[in-house]
């Protein structure tokens, strides 16, 4: 009894271990490829364009984007960005009903969309390009 | 799309799977003899290693995977040593239990406080205290001087002299240009090289010795700037080692064992012969745990864990440690070559080679591919000071994996 039990498991075991490493392996490779496992069927997020070691703060590639997000240089917001041209709260990115909308909260250098600075509060289309201080980023919204 | 589906969760899952298979699969084994502690210790140890992967991919900002790899192979490792010994296996479940706990206080504690690149004459003096104590208080086993036990509980303070020695290298080159401009500022870290070598050499810890000239050489190589130094350096330790092997004789009958084990079968090659038949003897898919005879090899579930597992659960099961040592090994040099911090950089680095020397001996040694020297295989072998100085390196490990240098608003 107990030895058909062992060579059963012994199989198991092998195919465990394999697919453990297996699945390790695959979560190294999308870390380095810049997409975030958790949150990957999220099909609406930032895009950096600037080269991402031309600037010298840390950032990523990919923000995913939430219902409401605060951007800004300080640690209580959603986007972190120490970047020095951009302010504390810098700028918010709101959903309603399936559209996003920008809105600058009065920073000091501006938020730009398509080279225009937004007054007040700017619906996103994808594609669009939003500048914050040093850093490009794309919208993307495939909704 | 291609990666859908796939996140944290699922190598979790897979480890939690593997464990509650092998607890059950040695509760049939050891159906006889079965007591109820032996239950609770294992179901606790399985729920301690789920609950902290699970706190870990929640709390910390840096690497996740460390610490899966890291409980995978003292998964592997405790199922074998359970399967071997069954008080052992007890022992051991405790080991990696307060290791884990260590593990989280050592992060904490280095996360929290500033300034640990500025400490290299404590390190310093903590490792030839170390030394000095064990030399004093030191009791003999195996041909080795390395255990001093203080009010019964014994340990081995090479394990945490080789943390001390990264931390200590990692301080010196992180204030390299402070040390240079100091007279003979160059040559503090190789005399202090060479003090730890000798002292190994007075306790015969061959494998330490190894171990040490290896990550001195390999960080030295990396951060010294002269390049002459570095090579000098080499070129003597290569000289020393065969005067090594001209003098002393327990150097020399390590080397005739490896190059001809058969020879000696009866003696002292006995070890390594039975460690090889073991290993051919498991095949691609091993004989089942639980149905083999690791137990022919004496010290199995210490330096030689890994042909027990090689017999039992088949080379394809070794293979797979070796490739989870692998990944353990190049997250650690991502880690360093990610990191700004200078001091963690280097400490990065230097644990990342620790771990993979270290395995890497005792592979190469127990299937006589090199000369064979007693060490343990971090976190899968049996022993306590090993686990726990292994968990504490970890722990510094996942600190170095974080950004560090962020600065203040």
């Amino acid at each position: 009894m107990y030895n058909i039990l062992s060579l059963v498991f012994k199989y198991v075991f092998i195919v465990i271990i394999y697919l453990f490493i297996f699945s390790i392996i695959k979560l190294i490779y999308l870390d380095i490829k810049g997409i975030r496992p958790i949150s990957f069927d999220n099909s609406t997020y930032l895009k950096l364009i600037n080269r991402k070691e031309s600037l010298p703060f840390k950032i990523k590639e990919y923000y995913p984007l939430d219902d409401n997000i605060f951007l800004g240089r300080g640690n209580d917001n959603e986007i972190v960005i120490k970047d020095p041209y951009i302010s504390k709260k810098h700028l918010r990115i709101v959903k309603d009903e399936d559209d996003y909308f920008l809105e600058d909260l009065k920073s000091a250098n501006g938020t730009y969309v398509n080279g225009q600075r937004v007054m007040d509060v700017l619906k996103l289309n994808n594609g669009d390009r939003i500048t914050v201080g040093q850093v490009e980023f794309i919208f993307v919204n495939r909704g | 799309m291609l990666n859908k589906g796939i996140n944290y969760r699922l190598p979790r899952n897979l480890l939690f799977v593997f464990e509650m298979m092998a607890l059950f699969l040695m509760f049939m084994y050891y159906r006889s003899t079965l007591d109820k502690s032996t239950i609770i210790y294992g179901l606790s140890l399985i729920f301690i290693v789920y609950v902290s992967n699970l706190i870990l991919s929640k709390i910390v900002s840096g690497d996740n995977y460390l610490f899966l790899i890291v409980t995978m192979l003292a998964s592997i490792g405790i199922i074998m040593i359970y399967r071997i010994n069954h008080e052992q296996g007890i022992k051991q479940i405790i080991w990696i239990s307060i290791g884990i706990v260590l593990f989280f206080v050592t992060y904490f504690v280095v996360k929290r406080f500033k300034g640990w690149e500025n400490l290299f004459i404590y390190y310093l003096s903590a490792s030839i205290f170390l030394f000095v104590a064990t030399l004093i208080l030191g009791k003999r086993f195996r041909g080795a001087v390395n255990w001093i036990s203080i009010g019964g509980i014994s340990f081995q303070p090479t394990e945490i002299i080789k943390i001390l020695a990264i931390l200590m290298i990692a301080s010196y080159y992180t204030n390299y240009d402070k040390f240079k401009k100091k007279k003979w500022g160059n040559y503090y870290l190789i005399g202090i090289m060479y003090l730890f070598v000798f002292f190994l050499f007075i306790q015969r810890d061959l494998g330490s010795v190894l171990i040490f000239c290896s990550l001195f050489l390999a960080l030295q190589y990396i951060y010294n700037e002269n390049r002459k130094l570095v090579f000098a350096n080499l070129v003597v330790l290569i000289f020393s080692g065969l005067l090594g092997f001209a003098i002393f004789p327990h150097v020399k009958i390590r080397f005739e064992t490896w190059i001809n084990p058969w020879k000696y079968i009866d003696t002292i090659g006995y070890q390594i012969t039975q460690s090889l038949f073991a290993i051919s003897e498991g095949g691609f898919f091993g004989t089942g745990l639980g149905l083999g005879h690791p137990d022919f090899i004496p010290e199995v579930s210490k330096d030689f864990i890994f042909s027990a597992i090689c017999e039992e659960m088949g080379i394809l099961a070794g293979i797979g440690v070796i490739m989870l040592f692998m990944i353990l090994v190049y997250r650690g040099f991502k880690i360093s070559i990610n990191q700004k911090n200078k001091f963690f950089r280097i400490a990065a680095l230097g644990i990342s080679i620790l771990f993979g020397i270290q395995s890497f001996i005792i592979f190469g040694g127990v299937i006589n591919m090199i000369p064979l020297t007693g060490i343990t295989i971090p976190f899968v072998s049996y022993g306590g000071s090993s686990m726990l100085s292994s968990f504490i390196a970890l722990g510094i490990l996942q600190v170095a994996s974080e950004e560090l240098d962020i600065e203040e608003d």
